[in-house]
This record gives structure tokens, sequence and C-alpha cells, in this order.
């Protein structure tokens, strides 16, 4: 098997000295997959992304990048190839202008600057922001502000890019919006791990979930595995995506095939139906 | 979105910094043609040149910078008032007799004027409002991030313009914060009286301490994501010096003081 891009390896953490916040994680990130994140708040999602972009210092335990264990030199590097999208973009928005804010990251690299302003430039037309570019962040709307969020980590040139909840506080436009970047930086070979609560989202998009309760890893795997697992469900207080109930239904009253395997999405599920081969999109 | 505030106030005089025509002329030269024109206006102290300074200036905002003429007199408004208000403590005098050129009678005493305080009192608001339209001049069509960077060139500590910085960012999130704990009391009926307002007032004040302080964290967190590692550096976009502005600005300088000669 391949290097992982980026490995945790039994991740303890603490924010108070009691309670642990990570309780003993360990996860293997290969370049190219999607990831979903899942589970209820609090169970350590969150911290869990700090400590693999270098902010948090595990208490015990490593992250490996590369296959090389990370050290405090190391951090920079682990922020250049692991970014964070915030889940509160009004958190991660700090500069006076969108051009200034997506500049940030790079000059933290210490890059020459015209490779800041190539890289910015970059940025603002991927994610259709060049219009805003001298605007302040704070005239800006909710779904404006998180495509600026995205468009920060975009100029770091991160491989692998860690999204804190980004659909909460879109609207169905933003969202829509925002599974169409996430889809175009999938095809374009980065590596996405997204925390979410939209089961139906994961469920269509995700290549892989890994589901968080009480700060340990409960359940890994192909997510029609793990949504199946209805232990893993009851533990993590995840709901089934709607799909895999409705494709269940059709199951049982003989409509769908009894040996085919749930179609990520509405068109997979009508593909399926009409005896067609399935479209090649999501899964 | 939100868009233009039509309200005066620091949203506003910011919105028509980010939004003014002049906003692509270099900053530096922006604040030293608002600086020069400022202590010329002061040093030269004629109300001839006040008053040149005063229309020039306006215009310049009008011209170059898009702003209406509405717009410009409705924020010169506030100065103006107090400018009047202390003009007129300059120009009278309280008396118990009948005194100078004009009196007015109180009964108990009177309000008198001398030709001369007044003529000195109208020249001293005159050049009062000449350094205020000078400093407008910079603070509506510079943001204050462009400023910053102005100081910064200046050599002024980079601890203090990284503050200026984080602290015109936090400003507009604790502002929203506040608006919607206004907005979320006024829901309530915290507004309804005096006593509740007293009592709204301290709850919302406290709460904003509470986010102020978990809202550092929450930046500490995502600037340390981003590689922060003790300095706040972004792009400064290019604004090149034009020549021709230069030239406008010495022959705008030499006017003034031209007219002060003249005016001898």
């Amino acid at each position: 098997m391949e290097q992982p891009v980026l490995q945790a390896k039994d991740l303890y953490f603490s924010y108070d000295g009691k309670v642990n916040a990570l309780d003993g994680v360990s996860l293997d990130i290969h370049a190219g997959e999607r990831i979903a994140v899942l589970g209820p708040n609090g169970a350590g999602k969150s911290t869990f992304f700090l400590c693999l972009n270098g902010v948090l210092t595990p208490a015990r335990g490593e992250i490996v990048l590369d296959g090389r264990p990370v050290d405090k030199k190391g951090r920079k590097r682990l922020c250049e190839r692991a970014g964070i999208v915030f889940q509160n973009a009004d958190d991660q928005i700090i500069a006076s202008t969108v051009a200034a804010e997506v500049s940030f990251g790079p000059m933290n690299l210490r890059l020459p600057k015209d490779e800041v302003a190539r890289r910015v430039d970059h940025a603002l037309d991927y994610m259709d922001l060049q219009a805003f570019r001298a605007r302040p962040p704070h005239e800006l709307s909710g779904g404006e502000k998180k495509r600026v969020t995205i468009a920060d980590i975009l100029a770091m040139e991160s491989e692998v890019i860690l999204f804190d909840e980004p659909a909460a506080s879109l609207d169905p436009a933003g969202e829509e919006r925002l599974e169409g970047v996430l889809g175009r930086l999938s095809a374009g070979g980065r590596t996405l791990v997204i925390s979410t609560h939209d089961m139906d989202f994961a469920f269509r998009w995700a290549t892989r979930a890994v589901v968080f309760a009480g700060g340990k890893i409960i359940a890994d795997g192909a997510p029609e595995t793990v949504f199946r697992d209805a232990e893993t469900l009851r533990r993590a207080h995840l709901k089934p995506p709607m799909l895999l109930g409705v494709f269940e239904l059709l199951r049982a009253r003989g409509l769908a095939p009894a040996d085919a395997a749930c179609p990520a999405s509405v068109e997979g599920l009508a593909a399926l139906l009409d005896g067609a081969e399935p479209p090649a999109c999501g899964r | 979105m939100r868009h233009a505030h039509h309200t005066h106030g620091v949203r506003s005089i910011d919105h028509l910094a980010y939004t003014s025509g002049m906003g692509g002329w270099n900053p530096a030269f922006k604040t030293a043609l608002a600086l020069g024109t400022l202590v010329i206006c002061l040093a030269a102290d004629r109300p001839a040149v006040s008053a040149a300074v005063i229309l020039a200036l306006a215009a310049l905002q009008k011209a170059k910078g898009g702003l209406a003429l509405h717009d410009y007199l409705g924020l010169l408004r506030v100065p103006l008032a107090f400018l009047l208000l202390g003009g007129l403590a300059v120009a009278c005098d309280l008396s118990r007799v009948p005194a100078g050129d004009w009196s007015l009678s109180l009964h108990w005493f009177y309000v008198c004027a001398g030709a001369d305080s007044v003529r000195f009192a109208a020249a001293l608001v005159l050049k009062s409002l000449g350094a205020v339209s000078a400093l407008y001049l910079l603070a509506l069509t510079t943001t204050a991030c462009e400023f910053v960077g102005v100081l910064r060139r200046l050599h002024l500590p980079g601890l203090l313009t990284e503050l200026m910085y984080l602290i015109y960012r936090f400003v507009f999130v604790l502002l929203d914060t506040h608006g919607r704990m206004r907005e979320a009391a006024g829901a309530r009926l915290g507004w309804r009286d005096f006593r509740t307002s007293c009592r709204s007032f301290g709850g919302t004040a406290a709460g904003l301490l509470l986010v102020a302080l978990r809202k550092s964290r929450a930046y500490y967190d995502a600037m340390a994501a981003r590689g922060y590692d003790g300095g706040l550096a972004f792009l400064e976009e290019d604004k090149p010096l034009h020549a021709p502005q230069l030239v406008w600005m010495a022959a705008f300088w030499a006017a003034l003081i031209l007219l002060r000669i003249l005016t001898a």
C-alpha cells in the first residue's frame, strides 16, 4: 500500500486536563481521498483537525507527514501541507481587504512577493472573487466570506484541505456552489477531509466515512458500510442518509435488484431502476 | 449582503473610503497632501487661505473622489456644529453693562460682541473647518489598513501597527455581534423602559466581553493554522505615484502660499 500523506498515530489531547477531547485517535489519510468526518458536536472533530494541522500539540501520539514524524520545526511545513477552513468564517478572516486576507498564508510561508501575488490571483480566480479583491470582509455576505476562507487555503497550495463543517451557515445555493468547488478540488488531485452533519452529502460525496464519538474513532470505512452499521449510528447519534432508506425500501418491495449496492446519488438510483449503468459521478 | 450605509458614522466613513474614486491613488501621497495642506492652512492663519482650502478640497472630493456633495456636507455637519458653538463662545462676552459693538440684554446681564471678536471667531471657525476638510480628505479616500501601511513605512513599531490592524477588523466583528445581541434583547422587550434598558445594556456589554475573549482564541488558532509566527504580513497592492499628481500638489500649495502673501 502506498505511503499515506498524513497520519495521526494514537493522539491524545485534553483542554482541561480532565476530559480527553481526543482519546487515542489514529487515522491514515491517503492522497486523493474524500473523507467525511461524522459525529455529534463535542466528539473531537475540530480538535482533531487542529492537531492534524499543527495548531494544537497532542499530549501523546504523533502526526506523521509523508512517513516522517512532525517535530516542532516541522510544524510550519505541516501548516503548509494541510490547511484548515474554519467553521466560522469571521473567526478566520483577519485582514481588511479580501486580497490582503488571501495573501496572509503565502506571506507567512515567506514566499517572494511575485509568487504571493500570483497565488492570490489564482485563488481569487478559482473562487470567483476577483470582483471583491479590494473590498473589506465586513461588507461580504456569509457565502462570500466562506469563499474567501477557502481561497485563503488555496493560496497556500495545501495538498490536504480540512473543512470544519463548511456548509453550516450556507444557504442552499451556497451549498451547491460549495459542492461544485469540492468536486473541482477533488478532480484536481487534492485530498479533502470534511466534517459535516449532513448525512446525505457525506453519503453521495465521500469515498470514506470516519465516525467520531467521545474523542475516539468508532467507525472508519466505505460510507455505505458505515451507514448500514446500526450500532455505530446509535453510538454517534447519526441518522442514515435518506437515499439509503429509500433504496432499502425499494429493495424490500422488490423494485430494486437485490444484489445491487446502494447508488450514491438520486441520478444513480434512477439509472439503476432503469436498468442502465449508473453514471460515473460520485462514487 | 450589507450594502451602502446611509447613516453617518464609522461604517459610512469606512464604506466611502473603500468606494472612493481616489482609492487607487498612492496612500502615502494622499497622506502627504492632507497633512501638508493641514499645516499650510494652520500656519497661514488667513481666512482667505482657509476658505480656499475648504473649497478646493470639497471640489477635489466631488470631482476626483466621486463623493456626492450632499454626503460630504452631511459628514461635515457634526464638526461644523461644534465649531459654530465654539466660535460663538469665542465671539461673545458676558458683561453687567453694555459693551462692544452689539449687546443683547438678558435682564441680569448682557451678551456682548465686538466687530473684532466676531471677525476673529469667524477666522478661527474657517481655519478649523479647513483643517477638518484636510483630514476628511485622508479619512474619506484612504482605507484604515492602507493608512496603517503608511505608518508602518514611517517605521512606527510593528506592535502598534499590528494592533491597529487587528483592532480595526475586530471593531466590525464586535459591532456585528453587538448588533445581533441588541436585536435579541429587543425581541424579548429588553428596551421597554429605562430600568430594563440599563439591565439589557449591562448584559450585552458583559456578553460582548465574553465573546471577545472567545473570539481572540479562535482568531489565534486560525492565524496559527496559516503559519502565523509573530509577524502580521499582508500583500499590499502597488499603487504607483503619478508625476502629474505631484505637480498638482506643488501648484496647489504654491497657490495657497501666494494667497497668504497677497493677503499679508
